[in-house]
């Protein structure tokens, strides 16, 4: 115990721990020295780049980066939303998170109630509709890039049934759409594993006793499985609405943004101010943005199901 | 403990089918359920079985068989292992790969280091302001990465960490879930164990490093995949801090060939079976810890 770097004494010579006996004090050295690294990461990784991102976004700065950029207070937001095409990009940003996150939920939570059901090789079932999760994000995209390639595989199939083929992710009307079927297929799969484990928790009792009672298969969803449920399915609507408001992967390699700016999210556009136009401080108001606006959405999630929980 | 519940579970769903209420009805309800399932699973698989088979066929023949509809867009002429061969010994994906098991290597040795010393000093010491610590921790690095990746890969550039290994692993070592998962763990080692290390006179770090972690290989398992999997499939920050194409990790560089000149989709879709053999090994390990994820938090 006697080498006990001189750096962490000081450390935790700051913390109270004086409790009367010396075996305290020493665990209070021992408590700080070991909570060290991992203070300091985040204090590195993460407490620095936030106040650096929202002091950034208070100064004016100059492309290129040779003249010093000087304190504009607002400027930078000012200058945002006074850009019709920037706020195109938040209406799009939240539409696209007001579709995917109860689109993705909704449907997960809709092949857990069916992977969950009495049918024969049900684990099989599952591990299939896992498949799409391995693949990281990038292989998806190139998977589904190729797929939805006009002269691509779901047109032919489009075609064999009789409609008429798309052009997917080379039609405004249509890239935010097959960005949306692309991080659907990754995320149905996912979101359904904390899901099926939810409802397996769900007390069997509650189901015999339902059966007694007479209520319906769908009484019994909307009476007993959804309010049973109403834990993990807050923790994955929130968790997956903090991942769609950053997803950046399918953007950048796909679209870069188009056409016609249709794919232009938030994530996105503060990217591509930042490293695209060189447009630093611009760049920090878009990432502070994002996060205001993401933190909204997660607290409004949390009240509202919170307050549906008590009334 | 899961294990118990596991088995009960599967009892009390194994039991309405032995019930007499098993009638031609209810085998129909079964075969259109299975039915509909299989389907959704084939509407999920496909693209990855697609992806699977072309990377062991010529890209003229991926193309080729994409259009009009037939058999043979699954179903191959020939097999080769071309595509590997080009995209390991012809392009810079090999070294790329070699790139990210270090990069994963190390983040996962120094991440888990760092997390089971601060797990363990929330778990076992007591002292003013240990919940807060905990929540702070938790909650911040909860936070998702890429909403502060931007400025803080202006920070590391500033800091000349840019372009080097050091900048890709750093951001790997803070990770909450596995601070959270292992203090669950610790939470759960009866403290008279430590007690009776300290009377054998056993230092802290000793305690930590041959009592506790030896007794946690579930959440260390846990908590080095999640760091290994966050770090393997990392897109946004390779692409932001790492400009030379040597120091690339695999990811950025199997997205730069895709959509390059004429797609090379032979070589995209061998790359993307390569990145892809790794999670799916660590995916299936951590799969039911996912699950129990959601359900159980403090409990334990």
């Amino acid at each position: 115990m006697a080498e006990v770097p001189v750096t962490h004494v000081k450390i935790s010579s700051r913390r109270p721990a004086r409790r009367g006996r010396a075996g305290r004090k020493l665990e209070g050295l021992w408590a700080a020295a070991f909570l060290t690294p991992a203070l300091l990461s985040l204090i590195v990784l993460r407490i620095a780049p936030t106040v650096g991102a929202v002091s950034s976004s208070l100064y004016k700065g100059f492309p290129g980066g040779i003249i010093p950029a000087t304190f504009a207070g607002l400027h930078n937001y000012e200058f945002l939303f006074s850009d019709p095409q920037f706020k195109a990009t938040i209406f799009r940003t939240i539409l696209f998170n007001v579709v995917i996150n109860p689109l993705q939920i909704g449907l997960a939570l809709a092949v857990s109630v069916l992977l969950v059901q009495n049918i024969p090789l049900v684990g099989l079932w599952r591990g299939l509709m896992f498949v799409p999760i391995t693949i990281p994000i990038v292989g998806s995209c190139i998977a589904w890039g190729a797929a939805l390639n006009p002269q691509g595989p779901v047109n032919a199939f489009i075609s064999a049934v009789g409609g008429s083929e798309q052009p997917f992710f080379t039609s405004p009307d249509q890239a935010l759409a097959s960005i949306i079927m692309l991080a659907s297929w990754i995320g149905i799969g996912y979101w359904m594993l904390f899901l099926i484990s939810g409802l397996q928790a769900i007390p069997e009792e509650l189901y015999d006793a339902a059966k007694i009672d007479r209520a319906g298969p769908i009484q019994t969803f909307f009476y007993i499985t959804i309010p049973m449920l109403k834990r993990p399915l807050l923790f994955v609507l929130v968790a997956d609405t903090v991942a769609n408001f950053v997803l950046f992967v399918p953007v950048q390699m796909l679209t870069q943004g188009g056409p016609q700016s249709s794919t232009t999210l938030l994530m996105f556009e503060a990217y591509r101010t930042t490293f695209g136009y060189g447009s630093r401080n611009t760049g920090a108001a878009q990432v502070v943005l994002l996060t205001v606006i993401m933190l909204f959405f997660v607290l409004l999630q949390f009240r509202l199901l919170r307050q549906e929980q008590e009334g | 403990m899961t294990t118990t519940s596991s088995l009960e579970r599967a009892k009390a769903s194994e039991e309405p089918a032995a019930r007499p209420g098993w009638t031609a009805k209810r085998a129909v309800l079964t075969i259109a359920l299975t039915g509909l399932v299989a389907i959704i699973c084939l509407v999920f698989i496909l693209p990855a079985v697609w992806i699977l088979i072309g990377s062991f066929r010529p890209t003229q023949e991926i193309l080729s068989t994409m259009s009009p509809l037939s058999w043979r867009i699954v179903i191959p002429y020939q097999l080769t292992l071309d595509n590997y061969t080009r995209l390991l010994f012809q392009t810079g994906f090999s070294r790329a790969l070699l790139n990210s098991a270090l990069v994963c290597v190390a983040s996962v040795v120094i991440g888990l280091l760092v997390s089971a010393m601060a797990a363990y000093s929330l778990a076992v010491f007591e002292f003013r302001g240990r919940g807060f610590v905990f929540a702070l921790i938790v909650v911040s690095f909860m936070v998702p990465f890429e909403a502060i990746a931007i400025p803080l890969a202006q920070q590391f550039t500033s800091w000349g960490l840019g372009n080097t290994l050091i900048g890709l692993i750093l951001p790997g070592i803070g990770n909450g879930l596995a601070v959270f998962n292992l203090r669950q763990y610790f939470l759960g080692i009866p403290k008279s164990y430590r007690e009776a290390a300290m009377l054998d006179g056993a230092s802290e770090p000793r305690i930590l490093f041959f009592l506790y972690l030896r007794m946690s290989t579930p959440a260390l398992t846990n908590s080095a995949l999640l760091i290994f999997l966050s770090q393997w499939t990392a897109f946004l920050w390779p692409l932001l801090i790492i400009s030379d194409s040597k120091l690339q990790l695999a990811p950025v560089a199997l997205a730069g060939t895709f959509g390059e000149h004429s797609a090379d989709y032979g070589q995209n879709f061998a790359g993307t079976v390569l990145l892809a053999l790794v999670p799916a090994i660590g995916m299936v390990i951590l799969q039911r810890f996912f699950g129990q994820l959601s359900l159980t938090s403090g409990e334990k």
